[in-house]
């Protein structure tokens, strides 16, 4: 058994300092760096415990641009849904505020 | 730089007096100058550029060709002075505008009302720029105008997206939606292709320099309005559809005759799909190892939200056609 705190919490805690801590310190010309630094663990930390939709990424890619299905089919509400899955997926790891 | 090749490029006696690097694009770098020409205080800002450069942006000679073009037509932009070389890399030198042209700090000034008169003034402008037609023969980098801009401009995104190899179905799915329903080609202008709050120069509400002429091209002129009213630029005003500032019809008002409204939807999937090719090129950059900067790896995470925003346009340009 690893010893815990572990990754995530770790994680947590490093951004918890940038933000609570060192960003109060900073000149004002290095706050955007900082929050930079505290938007990509946080990302990290996310990304630990993410789902990642079962879709075979590259044939759904390939088939959309040589033959993608008429909207009002059922194969275009079927992707659409698969589309959809995926995007949130992605996005409740990098941009969870546009969901 | 020093005086001598900043005298010579300039063709007067210049001394530089201070210099400033300004905060600025992962593409360039821009020095605030102020000179001494002739005896006569000058400000001036010289652009050359970064160590790792875009193969899709302009050389700074080119830019500065665009500047002058520009410039002629009315444009608000900074006065193109001369351009010259260093160290073997061009450099341009153009007169300081003021104003401010950060996106959030221009968002805050402007309040979730908007500024009609602002976004007027950005309409004029758009349309000083497409007032500049093909053939030029001052401008012959930008190539022959596409037969079918909205087709060319699927086929340079899957371009793009096969060069970069990473699948990316959203993004398939919003270039198949640009192929059914492509308008009936328009004759070609001259478009900026990076029109937005955040690349306007902007001094107590009018706007002082159009700012960033490296993506220019020949195309549909509304390209460029979609790009402005696109939802990835309006950033904290998401209400405010001209770019975050204004409401569209004042945009719309100030750009004037021969605007197509139903071709808007149709611009704006597209400025979001290459938005989209562009920060995932960004965040390729980081992996390739080229440039270690934490800004490129972040913008590569901005792909999935705009993914979010590609499915709802594709949404909206399909309803209706089922």
């Amino acid at each position: 058994m690893l010893e815990r705190p572990d990754a995530g919490e770790l994680i947590e805690a490093a951004r918890e300092t940038v933000l609570n801590s060192l960003l109060a310190a900073l000149p004002r010309e290095k706050h955007y760096e900082a929050r930079m630094v505290a938007n990509a663990l946080a990302i990290a930390g996310r990304s630990l415990n993410a789902a990642v939709p079962a879709h075979d990424i590259a044939r759904l890619a390939s088939t959309l641009r040589h033959n993608s299905p008429a909207p009002g089919s059922a194969a275009y509400a079927e992707t659409r849904a698969a589309l959809d899955e995926i995007a949130r997926a992605r996005c409740a790891v990098s941009a969870p505020k546009a969901l | 730089m020093d005086d001598a090749t900043l005298s010579e490029a300039a063709g007067a006696p210049v001394r530089v007096l201070s210099r400033a690097l300004l905060s600025g694009g992962a593409i360039q770098q821009n020095w605030l100058l102020e000179v001494e020409r002739g005896g006569a205080r000058e400000d001036w800002v010289l652009r050359t550029d970064n160590a790792a450069t875009l193969a899709v942006s302009l050389t700074r000679p080119q830019e500065f060709a665009l500047l002058r073009a520009a410039y002629s037509a009315g444009v608000p932009v900074p006065e193109p002075l001369f351009e010259g070389k260093h160290d073997g890399k061009p450099f341009l030198v153009m007169r300081r505008v003021r104003g401010t042209a950060n996106a959030i700090a221009l968002g805050k000034q402007v309040g979730p009302g908007g500024d009609a008169a602002l976004v007027r003034e950005c309409g004029k402008a758009l349309r000083r720029i497409h007032a500049i037609a093909p053939p030029r023969h001052d401008l012959p980098f930008l190539g022959e105008p596409p037969a079918d801009p909205a087709l060319a401009f699927v086929a340079a995104m899957e371009q793009r997206l096969d060069d970069a190899g990473t699948p990316r179905p959203v993004l398939e799915w919003g270039l198949a939606a640009m192929r059914r329903h492509a308008a009936p080609p328009l004759p070609p202008v001259l478009l900026h292709r990076d029109f937005r709050n955040g690349n306007l120069m902007v001094e107590e509400g009018r706007v002082t320099g159009v700012l960033d002429w490296e993506f220019c091209g020949w195309g549909d002129p509304h390209e460029d309005l979609g790009w402005f009213c696109a939802p990835c630029w309006r950033f904290a005003h998401q209400h405010l559809e001209a770019g975050g500032l204004g409401p569209r019809e004042a945009f719309l008002e100030g750009y004037g005759t021969g605007v197509d409204v139903a071709r808007l939807p149709y611009w704006e999937l597209a400025a979001t799909i290459r938005w989209a090719v562009i920060a995932a090129d960004q965040g390729a950059r980081f992996l390739s190892g080229v440039e270690r900067s934490l800004e490129l790896a972040l913008t590569g995470h901005i792909v999935p939200a705009l993914e979010m925003d590609i499915l709802k346009q594709v949404e909206g340009l399909d309803a209706g056609t089922a």
